[in-house]
């Protein structure tokens, strides 16, 4: 085992423990966790089967390792674009919420004036 | 007029408790038909209680929504309890009570969806800082490019709508620079819009939210996300 393997490996066993603790603790919603989960297990097995990356560069003739920045380059970037789309649509909703909250407040105080 | 217009005059406020009782006050003065609705945008002062003291309806947003958020919040009110109109009025008195009839008359007798109040049309003696004119000319120009539209006082939150804009504005909103977005929008429903001059007072309380450092800054944001709103679905 080469030491740069020994490195990924840890690296993708704390990756996954930090997962499993933030779904275990409620902090991630599992269709999040999912990604990551996968992430940190793509992560291990590369780390335990070197060979696979010769396998994958013959099948997709990315020799470079510039190749593989960009397809991570790529990847971050997808996933920066979704939380982008994530946090309008929450911001949106969440506006929805506090009109309708403000409007049903102003309703409750207005019955309640009248029964008094 | 058969039977008495009732008109919502919404007010935005944002810690506005030195000049949110005049405003209420004048709205009052108007007579009957004229509700006045301030929206109280999560202020930390006393503007709610000094609102219901001089017998506004007041609605209160439990978090901060900006203006957008809170005038919408109004067209909601609006459109649920059946007004006929609404108007914008800022709570910080920069906009004259006393013009409110005008606006809503025109809007009724001349047909009109929007009416806005303007700085700028002629009969306006309202004075106003260099940077603020060249910004407001220049959205006014860009207004034009993009949707054909005449309007001189892009940036005017004074402005009467009918029910059929309120009832439109009140599902869909521009949150972020909704007085030049939303006349985008209005464009793109086809609604008939006016500008008449009013006469405006400088800010009574406060300072404009619109620095000079910040507002070229503010005028890129505002023409991109009018061109955007052209293409919105």
């Amino acid at each position: 085992m080469l030491p740069i393997q020994i490195i990924i490996g840890v690296i993708s066993i704390g990756f996954f423990i930090v997962t499993f603790e933030f779904i275990r603790k409620r902090h991630l919603r599992e269709e999040y966790a999912i990604l990551w989960l996968a992430t940190s297990f793509a992560i291990a097995i590369l780390s335990l089967w070197p060979g696979l990356i010769d396998i994958i560069s013959k099948i997709t003739g990315f020799y470079y390792i510039t190749a593989i920045l960009i397809i991570i380059f790529v990847f971050v970037i997808a996933i920066l674009m979704h939380y982008s789309i994530v946090i309008s649509k929450i911001k949106d909703m969440n506006k929805e919420l506090v009109q309708r909250y403000a409007l049903l407040e102003h309703k409750i105080k207005e019955l309640e004036k009248k029964k008094s | 007029m058969d039977k008495l217009k009732q008109v919502a005059v919404i007010i935005p406020a944002y810690n506005e408790e030195k000049s949110i009782g005049d405003v209420v006050r004048g709205i009052k003065r108007l007579g009957e038909g004229y509700i006045p609705v301030v929206i109280n945008d999560n202020s930390e002062d006393r503007t709610t209680d000094i609102a219901l003291a001089e017998g506004a309806i007041v609605i209160e947003l439990p978090c901060n929504l900006g203006i957008g958020g809170a005038v919408q919040t109004g067209y909601k009110f609006a459109k649920e309890n059946g007004y006929d109109a609404c108007i914008q009025v800022d709570g910080d008195g920069q906009h004259p009570t006393n013009q409110i009839p005008k606006l809503i008359k025109s809007l009724f007798e001349d047909d009109y969806d929007i009416v806005i109040g303007s700085r700028f049309v002629m009969d306006s003696d309202y004075e106003i800082s260099f940077m603020r004119l060249v910004g407001i000319k220049i959205l006014s120009f860009f207004l034009k490019i993009l949707t054909g539209l005449d309007i001189k006082d892009t940036t005017s939150g004074f402005r009467a709508i009918n029910r059929r804009a309120l009832e439109f504005f009140a599902s869909e909103y521009p949150q972020d620079y909704p007085e030049p977005e939303s006349l985008v929008f209005a464009h793109k429903k086809g609604f008939k819009i006016k500008e008449i001059p009013t006469r405006m007072s400088n800010r009574m309380y406060g300072k404009s939210s619109i620095t000079p450092i910040l507002s070229t800054y503010y005028m890129i944001k505002v023409m991109l996300a009018m061109f955007i709103d052209l293409f919105k679905k």
